[in-house]
């Protein structure tokens, strides 16, 4: 039989992505995914993958700045580069509301 | 209503006290002009790296080590990837795998208990733009973004509304003493998170969790607990369930309300913060910032009860940090502490508070402080007079006995002057001086009151009292 993931788990991952999946596209996915997850998971051969893991190519200490103050930008510089601003401040739509409610 | 056992965390974040931000050399400030504070690693601009501010690593070293932390030798960043307009890089660096700290406690003490507060956590991050909400529109305020914070997460280990707040009280009083916050929750210096689940009993897997975000205030906090701990009992008595969720405490209503059900779990896909490599914490970094941390309230309030201040008024001291500064430089000296104590939360605290001054915005430096508890000490300068000359003592530079003169204070401390008028007021009182040969205490408080008012309240009262028990006891 062929593996595959299971419809909620394609759901679960649809819904991340926030988009809408069609019957046909489920079943598709449920095979498609579950071979991407078993290429991804080829990963796990690499011996000391999790004892060590790569965070940079330079693993030395990172040198520490001190706490001085440079130059900062003027508010007028800061909201030129925003498509709209309101006085000093950087204006956007608001992106989600709060439900309120029991 | 059942009864429940509530299990309650605790995640606090506190703003650091550095002169710059976190990843850059922008200036940390409050309550300045909208983003006038920031460059453009804050705003997140395409190519901008980040360079760790090595005060932040000093600070949380030093906060870990407060909080009785494990210091991590070997740490790393994480990005913390979301989209929201707060962070336009869109991910947060923060430390998801390495933090700083781990395994520690906070000592408290609730009803004379002592308990420990388990910390599971505490690692750095920077804090994000501020957002601020009118209609369809969002107003971002990047002067917050790039705040260095510490994020201190407990144990699922507290189990009432008391313990958080008493956690709560204590962090904020170890977190201000070690100078690594100013913890103002009311400028948002100083954040709270509470996760509340109740389960019948202890034997029972812990129940759905809610989470009561960004609380504003110690008492909020308890308030918020205990009306989320008999929400989610109303629902376990009518046999309902709830789902995982984010709640906000409304102030209006003082109660929580529903923010958003958690309908699974946050995938924030962390990954190493490639751009900050490893940070190794040294032996010697670890003691430069245990050499910073100034005297903690404990041992505070323990040196001052020892130096003979009553544990109410040592607390008091402590609640004010100028005061209990200014007291500390006194713990060398030979003078009476309990009326140091006294005068420090009594009339000099009235003064401050009219005035609105902190003790070094006076002219009461340590030696003229010496001289008025020694003068208030020896019964030289009575409390009323003193509060006569206070607004001179506090604004004046010349010594107390000067100021006492320039007012006509006068201080009878001529033996021969005292017991002349002692001896007459004995006289003509002979039935008072009856009553006290017969054990009645009051005739000489009486005795006492005649005397100081023959003498229009100038002769030395200690001395007085001493002369009176001398002649009516020949």
């Amino acid at each position: 039989m062929e593996e595959k993931l299971t419809r909620e788990e394609v759901l679960h991952v649809a819904r991340l992505a926030r988009i809408q999946l069609s019957e046909e596209e489920i079943e598709k996915y449920q095979v498609e995914l579950k071979k991407l997850l078993k290429d991804v998971e080829k990963i796990n051969d690499v011996k000391g993958y999790d004892d060590d893991i790569l965070i940079a190519c330079w693993d030395g200490n990172t040198e520490l700045r001190k706490d001085e103050e440079g130059e900062m930008l003027d508010p007028k510089q800061v909201v030129e580069n925003a498509p709209h601003h309101a006085g000093n401040y950087i204006e956007v739509p608001v992106v989600i509301g709060e439900s309120e409610g029991a | 209503m059942a009864n429940y056992i509530p299990t309650i965390g605790v995640e606090v974040h506190v703003e650091l006290k550095t002169k710059t931000k976190i990843f850059s050399n922008s200036k940390n400030g409050y309550g300045q002009m909208a983003n006038s504070l920031t460059n453009v690693v804050d705003l997140g601009y395409p190519g901008t790296l980040p360079t760790l501010n090595e005060e932040v690593v000093n600070l949380a070293i030093r906060a870990a080590t407060i909080l009785n932390c494990k210091i991590r030798h070997e740490m790393f960043f994480d990005r913390k990837n979301y989209f929201y307009p707060d962070n336009p890089k869109n991910y947060q660096i923060t430390q998801a795998r390495t933090p700083i700290g781990y395994d520690g406690y906070v000592e408290i003490e609730i009803n004379g208990e002592k308990k420990k507060v388990e910390i599971e956590e505490m690692h750095i991050e920077e804090d994000t733009c501020k957002s601020a909400h009118r209609g369809t529109k969002t107003f971002l305020d990047f002067n917050r973004a790039g705040v260095p914070l510490i994020e201190i997460v407990t144990k699922p280990c507290m189990t009432s509304s008391q313990e958080a707040k008493a956690y709560l009280e204590k962090l904020k009083e170890l977190l201000f003493y070690g100078d690594i916050s100013d913890c103002k929750m009311e400028e948002g210096s100083m954040r709270a998170d509470a996760n509340v689940s109740i389960r019948k009993s202890e034997k029972d897997p812990f129940g759905t969790k809610a989470e009561i975000k960004n609380i504003g205030s110690i008492s909020n906090v308890g308030l918020s607990i205990e009306k989320e701990i008999e929400r989610q009992a109303a629902l376990y008595d009518k046999g309902e369930t709830f789902q995982p969720q984010t709640r906000r405490f409304d102030d209006k209503l003082q109660d929580t309300v529903l923010m958003r059900v958690k309908e699974t779990g946050n995938d924030y896909r962390y990954f190493p913060e490639p751009d900050i490599p490893f940070v190794i914490i040294t032996e010697e970094m670890i003691e430069e910032a245990k050499k910073g941390i100034p005297m903690l309230p404990d041992e505070r309030r323990k040196i001052y009860v020892e130096k003979g201040v009553l544990e109410i008024n040592a607390n008091k001291l402590i609640q004010n940090r100028p005061l209990s500064d200014f007291f500390n430089t006194l713990l060398n000296e030979n003078i009476n502490f309990k009326t140091a104590s006294n005068l420090l939360l009594g009339d000099i605290s009235a003064y401050l508070n009219k005035e609105e001054k902190e003790i070094g915005e006076t002219t009461l430096n340590k030696e003229r402080f010496i001289e008025l508890v020694n003068l208030v000490d020896s019964d030289t300068l009575t409390s009323k007079n003193l509060k006569d000359i206070l607004t001179m003592v506090m604004e004046q530079e010349k010594t107390i006995q000067d100021i006492m003169k320039d007012n006509g204070i006068e201080n009878i401390t001529d033996d021969g002057e005292i017991r002349k008028v002692i001896q007459e007021i004995i006289a003509s009182n002979p039935e008072s001086v009856e009553d006290y040969k017969n054990g009645h205490d009051r005739a000489i408080k009486f005795l006492m009151g005649q005397v100081m008012k023959e003498t229009k309240g100038k002769a030395n009262p200690r001395l007085a009292m001493e002369l009176l028990t001398e002649e009516l006891n020949n």
